[in-house]
C-alpha cells in the first residue's frame, strides 16, 4: 500500500494525518491500515461509493473512533480535543435535506453561533458567507423554494461562515447540473485559495477532483491507494512520449533492449517504465544518441486521474 | 449562475444610503463561546420554532390556540370573580390545584406538536448532524432541546397559574399576606416545572422513536389520552385495584400536583404520595432511558 504524503518533507505540518488507522462496522471492514497525510490547499478525497469516505469525515469530526492507529487533525486528535477542534471545522454533508422552513440566512447564522461565533459576529459573517456564495439577494428565502444548487451553496456557505481552518465537504456537487458544478467547483476553488481554508472535498468524480484539487487521496479497499500533489501522480508514474523524425523502429528496439515497454503509437513511441522520471529521461536519451535518431520532442507523459485510479485501484 | 460579487453600476456614484453588501471574506480571530453558546443557540433556535417565531402564520396557529386554551379559562374565572360577590365567586371559580387539571388538554396538545417539532425535524433534515460537528454531542444537545421544550411548556403550565393568582389577588380571592403567597407562589412553581419536566421527557422520548413528525404527535397523544382511557377503564369495569389509575400517564403529574397542594384527586385519593411520585419517576426514567437508547445507536454523518 501506498504511505500517503501530500506535500513534501520541508512543508508545514500537515492538516490531516492518518497513521495504520482501521475502522470497521460489525462485520464490514472499512479500513485498514490507512495511512495518510494531507498538508494545506484543495485535496481531493477519491474513492468509489461505499468506500468509506464519509466515515472518514465522520472520524476526522470526532463523532466515530478509530478501532486502531492514529489520527490527527489541525495538529489534534479528534477522539480527544472534541469541541475544541469542530469549533474550527467547517462541514457540509451529503444529504440535500436541510430544513425547508427556514431562512438561508437564518440557518447559516444558527450554525456559525452553534460554532461559537457571538450573536453579531454570526449575523454580519453569515450575510458575508451567503454574499460569497452567490446567495446573497437570496438570503431571506426560506430554504425550502430554493433549487438544489442553490441548497449547495447553502451548506458551502454553513460550512465557511464561522471562519474555520478547515473545511470537510461530502460530495459538494451531488445532485447539480454541469453549469451549477461548474459555479460550485470555481466556489470551492476560491475558498481554498482566496480565503485561506484548506478545503477536504469527497467525490465519486475523477474529473472534478483533478480540476480543481491540488492534492489527492484516492482510497480503495480500505486503504490508501495513492496520494500526493496531483501534478507530481500524473507526471512521477507516466512514462515519456517521444517524437523522433527518422529511425523511429530502430529506436524502438533499442529502448525495448533495455527492458522498457515501448509502443509504436504512429507519429510518436510512448515508453511506459515503473522506474523514475529521471532514470527514464537518462535511458530514453542514451537510446536516442545511440541509434542516433534525430530527436524532435520528448516530454513526460501526463496521466490522468482517471489512469492512475484504474491502474492503483483495479491493477491492484 | 448567481454572481457572487454584486457588479458596481458603471459610472453611479456613493450616496447617503448607499451601502456595502458585499464585504469579501473575513477571518474571525475572536474569542468563541464554546458549548455554552452553541447550547444557547440550540435553546434560542428551539424555542422561536416552537413558538413559530421567524415562520410563516400557519406555524403559529397551535401555539396561539394553546396559549388561549391555557389562558382563557383564567380570565374567564377572574371575570366571574369581578362579577359575582366574593361569597359565591368563591364557590365558582377553579383553585389553582384544579386549574392545572383544566389546561391538561392543552398541555398534552402542546407536546404533541412541539416535542415531535424540535426532535424529529432535525434528524429528518440532517440538521443533528450538523450540530453534531459542531462544539456540542449528543449530551449538550439533548439538554439544550429538554430544556427549551420545558421552557415553553411552562408557559402553558406554569404562567397561567401565576396569572390566575395575580388576578384572584385584585379580586381578594388570593392568598392572605405575603408568606402565604410566597407559599403559593412556591407550590405553583414545583406544580409548573414538575408537570413540564415530565411532558417534555414523554414527548422527547416519543420523538426519539421515529423521524415522522404526525406519527409521534400521533404515538404522544395515543400514549396519554389512551392509558388514561385503559387504567380507568379497567378500575371502572374490571374492578382492579385503585392502584391501577397510577397507569394513565397523563395523569401521574396531576396526581403529584394535587399532592403538592394538598388535595388529592377523588379517584386515586387511596393511593400513597409516595406510589404517585414513584410512578411519576418511573415513567420519567424510561423517557430518559429511551431517548439516550435512541440516541446512542443513532448514526449522525450521513
Amino acid at each position: 500500500m501506498h504511505t500517503a504524503a501530500v506535500g513534501t518533507p520541508t512543508s508545514p505540518p500537515p492538516v490531516i494525518s492518518a497513521t495504520a488507522v482501521s475502522k470497521s462496522w460489525g462485520d464490514h471492514r472499512v479500513f485498514s491500515n490507512l495511512t495518510a497525510s494531507v498538508t494545506s490547499g484543495v485535496t481531493g478525497l477519491l474513492g468509489s461509493n461505499g468506500s468509506g469516505k464519509t466515515t472518514l469525515f465522520g472520524m476526522l469530526l470526532g463523532l466515530h473512533h478509530p478501532d486502531g492507529g492514529t489520527l490527527s487533525v489541525l495538529g489534534e486528535d479528534p477522539s480527544n480535543a472534541g469541541p475544541e477542534l469542530r469549533q474550527r471545522i467547517g462541514y457540509s454533508p451529503e444529504h440535500h435535506s436541510l430544513p425547508n422552513d427556514v431562512a438561508a440566512q437564518d440557518f447559516v447564522r444558527h450554525i456559525a453561533q452553534v460554532h461559537g461565533l457571538p450573536t453579531r459576529e454570526a449575523t454580519t459573517r453569515s450575510s458575508d458567507a451567503l454574499w460569497l456564495v452567490g446567495l446573497g439577494e437570496e438570503r431571506a428565502r426560506p430554504i425550502g423554494t430554493m433549487s438544489t444548487g442553490q441548497r449547495q451553496r447553502v451548506k458551502l456557505a454553513q460550512a465557511i461562515a464561522h471562519s474555520p481552518d478547515l473545511i470537510l465537504l461530502d460530495e459538494p456537487t451531488d445532485g447539480l447540473d454541469p453549469v451549477q458544478r461548474d459555479d460550485m467547483l470555481e466556489l470551492i476553488r476560491r475558498v481554498g485559495t482566496e480565503y485561506g481554508i484548506d478545503v477536504v472535498l469527497s467525490s465519486h468524480l475523477l474529473e472534478e477532483v483533478e480540476r480543481i484539487a491540488d492534492n489527492v487521496v484516492i482510497i480503495a479497499e480500505g486503504q490508501v491507494a495513492a496520494a500526493g500533489p496531483i501534478d507530481e501522480l500524473q507526471t512521477g508514474r507516466g512514462g515519456m512520449i517521444v517524437v523522433v523524425t527518422d529511425r523511429q523502429a530502430q529506436l524502438m528496439d533499442a529502448l525495448r533492449a533495455t527492458g522498457l515497454d515501448v509502443r509504436d503509437d504512429g507519429s510518436r513511441l510512448i515508453v511506459g517504465a515503473d522506474i523514475g522520471a529521471d532514470e527514464l529521461s537518462d535511458t530514453v536519451r542514451d537510446a536516442v544518441a545511440r541509434v542516433g535518431a534525430p530527436l524532435r520532442r520528448m516530454s513526460p507523459m501526463q496521466n490522468s486521474l482517471e489512469d492512475i485510479f484504474l491502474a492503483e485501484v483495479h491493477g491492484r | 449562475m448567481t454572481t457572487p460579487t454584486p457588479p458596481p453600476v458603471p459610472g453611479s456614484a456613493p450616496t447617503a444610503s448607499a451601502e456595502i453588501y458585499d464585504r469579501g471574506y473575513r477571518r474571525y480571530d475572536g474569542p468563541r463561546t464554546g458549548v455554552r453558546g452553541a447550547s444557547r443557540s440550540v435553546w434560542v433556535s428551539s424555542v422561536q420554532r416552537a413558538l413559530g417565531l421567524r415562520r410563516k402564520f400557519r406555524f403559529k396557529i397551535v401555539p396561539i390556540l394553546t396559549i388561549l386554551i391555557a389562558y382563557v379559562p383564567a380570565i374567564a374565572f377572574m371575570g366571574i370573580a369581578v362579577l359575582l360577590p366574593s361569597e359565591f365567586a368563591g364557590e365558582v371559580v377553579a383553585d389553582y390545584a384544579g386549574y392545572f387539571g383544566l389546561i391538561s388538554i392543552a398541555v398534552i396538545l402542546f407536546t404533541a406538536f412541539v416535542a415531535p417539532e424540535l426532535m424529529s425535524t432535525d434528524r429528518r433534515t440532517g440538521l443533528l448532524g450538523l450540530y453534531m460537528a459542531s462544539p456540542l454531542n449528543r449530551g449538550n444537545y439533548l439538554v439544550a432541546k429538554g430544556t427549551a421544550l420545558m421552557s415553553v411548556l411552562l408557559l402553558v403550565t406554569m404562567l397561567p397559574i401565576v396569572f390566575l393568582l395575580v388576578g384572584y389577588s385584585f379580586v381578594n380571592l388570593g392568598p392572605d399576606g405575603f408568606g402565604e403567597t410566597v407559599e403559593l407562589l412556591g407550590r405553583i412553581a414545583a406544580g409548573g416545572v414538575l408537570m413540564s419536566i415530565f411532558f417534555t421527557l414523554i414527548g422527547m422520548a416519543a420523538s426519539t422513536l421515529t423521524n415522522r413528525q404526525g406519527f409521534a404527535s400521533a404515538g404522544i397523544v395515543m400514549l396519554l389520552i389512551g392509558s388514561g382511557a385503559l387504567a380507568g377503564g379497567l378500575v371502572e369495569a374490571a374492578g382492579v385495584r385503585n392502584e391501577v389509575q397510577l397507569a394513565s400517564i397523563a395523569g401521574l403529574p396531576f396526581e403529584v400536583i394535587a399532592r403538592i397542594f394538598d388535595a388529592p384527586n377523588e379517584p386515586i385519593q387511596d393511593v400513597s404520595t409516595w406510589e404517585a411520585v414513584g410512578a411519576y419517576a418511573a415513567v420519567c426514567l424510561i423517557s430518559i432511558a429511551v431517548i439516550a437508547w435512541g440516541y446512542r445507536r443513532l448514526e449522525v454523518t450521513k
